[in-house]
């Protein structure tokens, strides 16, 4: 099978577009003039032959009108069918599909007054802490958290504007705020046939901004029944809403009390980022399952035939400065080495000397290693992120060891606020040592000791993917 | 024998002093390590295995899992000015201002958002760090803009 990989101009010559077998420019580099565009990706894709598209993780990968826009065209959409897309994409709809399957909910609404006015008064009546979000969304865009009444207006315009700028419609849903919860996720996926099996959960409740940045499977200290009632109500989700290929069930786990009681907050109708956990505790190749599905065969596996086994933990290597809020960075990849191994899997779409832009998500790299259990999945993952620098550009790297090695993590005490728990603890870094600042010191020195780039003055010219 | 000297300011604003040897040996702290390249941007560091970058006046280190930047200060520098002047706030990063939400003359109290910026699709508020009277808008809506870059001067109120 070959590939066609789409570019923006800021993207022109990036690892997706050398890796491809072709690459089409699609726009400039505003994601609405070019990875948002859909006639300029439908024209690409036809001028390219292509039979099939696959919508990633971001972007249009959940917009129920791309998907209709390939079928028209005549291209398969790798994906669910454009209206299951737009019905769970809905959260209004999605919940009612969900209470009607018997799956449990999180108390919540979208008012049917959107104004400033009607969504406060909406909130009052849920109760505060409410969590506001955009109704077509999803990644934590123009989600805001409002405790009390005095700081709703702000937030409310704030949601609604990161809401109209990522997803183009600014509608607001709210709901009851649980505190404190686990972000366990399943796996599904559905042939056209009509089959459903679930590939177990993902534990992705270490977050920041509401993103995820570390996963793993399976969820630490899950009972096995709540892990059976879950994946079973899972199922029974993708089933009530048609599903087919690739999708999650997110829920919120309750950490409090013994029960560990579950609701559902949402489907993601596309494949996630974090699918590799996933892939390497089942030994399945989730992209192949979706592009098997799509041509219209059937799964390649069925439920009895899948465990879990080992432990997999996925980190992702943001440009992003921590003792910043988390800020995202940008600037030149002076230095990228990426780790390799036994059980070490990276998945990147930089370089070194990649420069990194202000355009689109700060993502570098994901991390993934498997290993027999947590603790030495956990043990593997400092040792690759050890051996994964990044210079140049501010990167979280130095926070995910943080959190792997904090104790908290270690025991598997992770709820979605266990970074703000720890946020002092995980940002500590220790004064410079000798060996740091003598190879700060040596660095210019130090190249030109090797002899390749003698007669040069900036030994920086001798590394790849500079000429431009 | 020292055949240069730098002096390194670390993060935490400590500056170190450092003599070079022409032998790949470096001087720190009463310490002297020898320094030897291993590929571009590896090092080995008396025992240790560190990389390091460098980029006009800054040095970068990965070394035990830890990022180091440190600034290159001429011996007898004094250190750089902080970008911007004294009740002015600057862009965080390069960003996109979404709008203004003060104008000169306009009191605002600490916290108040001044600016919205947008940057990989978050919006960043620019909040007020003290009470104050705004005395100009030095950015505008839809403009891009840098780290450093002045978006709203300042002024404390009273003054």
């Amino acid at each position: 099978m070959e590939s066609v990989a789409v570019y923006s101009d800021a993207d022109a010559t990036a690892r997706h577009v050398l890796m491809a077998d072709q690459a089409r420019r699609i726009g400039p580099a505003p994601a609405a003039e070019s990875y948002l565009n859909i006639p300029a990706l439908i024209a690409a894709a036809s001028a390219a032959g292509a039979d099939a598209v696959h919508p990633g993780y971001g972007f249009l990968s959940e917009r129920a009108e791309f998907a209709r826009a390939c079928e028209q065209a005549g291209l398969t959409f790798i994906g669910p069918p454009a209206d299951v897309i737009e019905r769970m994409g809905s959260k209004i709809a999605a919940r009612a599909l969900m209470v009607g399957a018997g799956v449990p909910v999180v108390p919540g609404a979208t008012p049917s007054d959107q104004s400033d006015d009607g969504v406060v008064d909406a909130a009052r009546t849920i109760g505060y802490p409410v969590l506001v979000k955009a109704s077509a969304g999803g990644g934590g865009k123009g989600m805001r958290v409002v405790r009390d009444e005095a700081g709703s207006r702000e937030a409310i315009g704030a949601a609604r504007r990161e809401a109209l700028a990522a997803f183009g419609d600014g509608t607001l849903y709210l709901e009851r705020l649980i505190e404190r919860p686990r972000h366990v996720e399943v796996q599904v996926f559905a042939d056209g046939a009509g089959r459903v099996a679930h590939l177990f959960e993902r534990e992705c409740s270490v977050q920041r901004r509401h993103q995820k940045i570390i996963e793993e499977s399976p969820a630490p200290g899950l009972p096995p029944a709540v892990r059976q009632r879950m994946c079973e109500a899972a199922v029974a989700a993708a089933r009530a809403a048609g599903y087919r290929n690739a999708g999650t069930i997110e829920f919120l786990v309750e950490s409090a009390g013994g029960g560990a009681q579950f609701y559902f907050l949402e489907m993601n109708t596309r494949l996630q980022v974090e699918h590799a956990v996933t892939e390497a505790v089942t030994g399945t190749d989730l992209v192949r399952a979706q592009l098997d599905v799509a041509a219209g065969k059937p799964l390649p596996w069925s439920e009895g035939t899948l465990v879990q086994r080992g432990h997999a933990i996925e980190c992702r290597v943001y440009a992003e400065d921590p003792a910043a809020g988390f800020l995202p960075q940008a600037g030149r990849l002076l230095l990228y080495r990426e780790p390799g191994g036994p059980g070490v899997r990276v998945d990147s779409g930089v370089v070194e000397g990649d420069d990194i832009g202000v355009h689109y998500d700060p993502l570098l790299a994901k991390l993934i290693v498997h290993a027999e259990t947590r603790d030495h999945a956990r043990a593997r993952a400092v040792a690759a992120l050890r051996s994964f620098p990044v210079l140049g550009i501010r990167t979280n790297v130095p926070f995910l060891i943080a959190v792997l090695e904090h104790e908290a993590f270690a025991a598997g005490k992770v709820h979605t606020g266990f970074i703000e728990r720890h946020l002092e603890e995980l940002l500590h870094v220790p004064a410079a040592p000798a060996e740091a600042l003598a190879a700060a010191a040596a660095i210019t020195n130090a190249s030109r000791m090797t002899g390749r780039d003698a007669g040069r003055p900036d030994p920086w010219e001798q590394l790849g993917g500079w000429g431009r | 024998m020292a055949d240069s000297t730098l002096i390194l300011r670390g993060q935490d604003g400590v500056e170190h002093d450092i003599a070079i040897g022409a032998d790949g040996s470096v001087s720190v702290a009463g310490r002297t390590i020898t320094v030897r390249a291993l590929r571009a941007g590896e090092l080995r560091a008396g025992d240790a295995v560190v990389w390091a970058a460098a980029d006009d006046r800054t040095r970068w280190v990965f070394f035990n899992g830890q990022v180091y930047v440190f600034a290159v200060e001429r011996p007898g520098a004094r250190p750089r000015r902080g970008s911007g002047h004294a009740g002015s706030l600057a862009a965080p990063m390069p960003a996109t201002v979404v709008k203004t939400l003060v104008s000169p003359g306009d009191r605002v109290r600490a916290g108040d958002v001044l600016v919205l910026l947008e940057a990989m699709k978050m919006e960043l508020p620019v909040r007020a760090a003290a009470d104050g009277v705004v005395q100009a808008v030095r950015c505008r809506a839809g403009e891009l803009v840098q780290p450093g870059q002045d978006l709203i001067e300042m002024a404390a109120e009273g003054a």
